[in-house]
């Protein structure tokens, strides 16, 4: 084979791996739904909703609730990466990323900041307020808000077909939860609060890909992301949950009252599903960019109603059919965009 | 000698000579810095390279195939040169000049 055919060879199996990472980042994150979505029924946290929904109220109850599952996510979370990275033996470079703040960290716990109070409280506000479809579409939007800063921000290259399977599987995802997010809006009290949420989710993910996009320009993949959880761990752990406990939330009585077999087994399940579909996700980022990375990975929506209608017999209806085709004509406008322009992601 | 600094900041700074670097010479030295035994760590090392250019901070400037496994037998061999873009990313991260 000449040098050319490799050349172009070793490019293609790069860009497949970017979109495999990517795919995998939407299976798993689809899956995370499960644990996501069990976790609020189980002790301790059933029993937390209702004693703050008692005095407080059911929508301050949900947020202060939410903050606890946030924290115990994150903590299984950096668990999992702590586990991947002493397998692939990076506790070394971890030690020496942390260390270089300035150039390096710091674009991972601003990521941190945006990724877990912004986007994943928003995301439970979201739902809490205005419904669970309304928030998975809402957090549909994510990848026009990271594509669009990645490009103004940094010149990352994104094409007109990039951004018109992105359009598709956003079509799709609005089309899944279509029936639910009609009658969600249609109950006419909808507070102002959740549209927030849902806005918080939408932007805070998009933003958090595009600063991580910046600093894996530098840093390891893997690596990069666990200080990003460090980040979103210390936010919950040393700030959060703290001050609520200190404006009189029962926080501590309930985090103490996590250790039941099937609440911790419901977590790690959590923590293995959401670290490794955020492990895939910023893989995905420094080999098929943020644009690609992000419009890919949104095929969640489709995969979390897949598995939910497997696991819990949710019989789904005919707009996951016609949102689903959308979702895969999305997907293969990006998987079929001629990559030979790719060499590098950024405009030179 | 152990590397004291992130490995991609090393990387940069061995690309940004001029004429650039081949990959397996790149593979070899941050190896022997950082005490990195063994295959699958010579591999993650290639891969940092690869992310880098796919990142526009390096651009490869050489390739030819490997065929006295001196990386990898059959595989192609990349010299990389740092880019403009990266020497102002590396400004900011590891190089002191610039």
């Amino acid at each position: 084979m000449d040098l050319q055919s490799l050349k172009k060879q070793e490019h293609q199996r790069r860009i497949r791996k970017g979109f495999m990472w990517a795919l995998f980042c939407a299976i798993l994150w689809g899956l995370w739904y499960i644990p996501g979505t069990v976790v609020w029924v189980l002790n301790p946290f059933d029993e937390m909703y209702g004693e703050i929904a008692a005095t407080n109220g059911d929508a301050i109850s949900l947020v202060i609730t939410a903050v606890l599952i946030t924290a115990f996510n994150a903590l299984t979370v950096i668990l999992a990466l702590m586990v991947w990275n002493g397998a692939l033996g990076k506790f070394g470079e971890m030690k020496r990323t942390l260390k270089e703040f300035k150039p390096c960290s710091k674009w991972f716990f601003m990521a941190s900041i945006f990724g877990g109070p912004m986007a994943i409280l928003g995301s439970f506000i979201a739902m809490g307020f205005v419904g669970g479809a309304f928030a998975a579409v809402a957090a549909l939007a994510y990848p026009v808000v990271g594509s669009i800063l990645a490009s103004q921000w940094y010149g990352e290259k994104i094409s007109k077909r990039a951004f018109m399977g992105i359009g598709f599987i956003i079509l799709g995802g609005i089309t899944i939860f279509g029936g639910g997010l009609l009658t969600e809006l249609g109950t006419g009290n909808v507070a102002w609060i959740g549209y927030i949420g849902g806005l918080m989710a939408a932007v805070g993910w998009g933003i958090e890909g595009a600063i991580a996009g910046k600093g894996l320009d530098i840093a390891e993949p893997d690596v990069g992301l666990t200080l990003r959880f460090l980040g979103e761990n210390i936010i919950w752990w040393i700030i959060a949950v703290p001050l609520l406990a200190i404006a009189g939330f029962p926080m501590i009585k309930y985090a103490l009252l996590v250790f039941e077999p099937l609440t911790l087994l419901v977590l790690v399940f959590a923590g293995i599903t959401f670290g490794f579909c955020y492990v895939t996700w910023y893989k995905s980022f420094p080999l098929i960019g943020v644009g690609r990375g992000q419009g890919i990975g949104n095929l969640y929506g489709l995969f979390a109603v897949v598995f939910i209608a497997l696991f819990f017999g949710d019989i789904p209806s005919w707009t996951i059919l016609v949102g689903g085709a959308l979702c895969l004509i999305g997907s293969s406008v990006m998987f079929s965009e001629d990559t030979g322009q790719m060499e590098s992601l950024r405009g030179e | 000698m152990t590397g004291n600094r992130p490995i991609k900041f090393r990387i940069l700074e061995l690309c940004n000579k001029n004429g650039g670097a081949w990959n397996y010479e790149i593979v070899r030295q941050i190896q022997k810095e950082y005490n990195l035994k063994g295959d699958f760590q010579r591999d993650s090392i290639n891969f940092d390279l690869i992310e880098l250019a796919s990142g526009g901070l390096l651009k490869d400037v050489d390739a030819k195939v490997d065929e006295e496994g001196i990386y990898k037998k059959g595989f192609l061999l990349h010299k990389y040169v740092i880019t403009d873009f990266g020497k102002t990313r590396a400004a900011d991260a590891c190089l002191m000049y610039v």
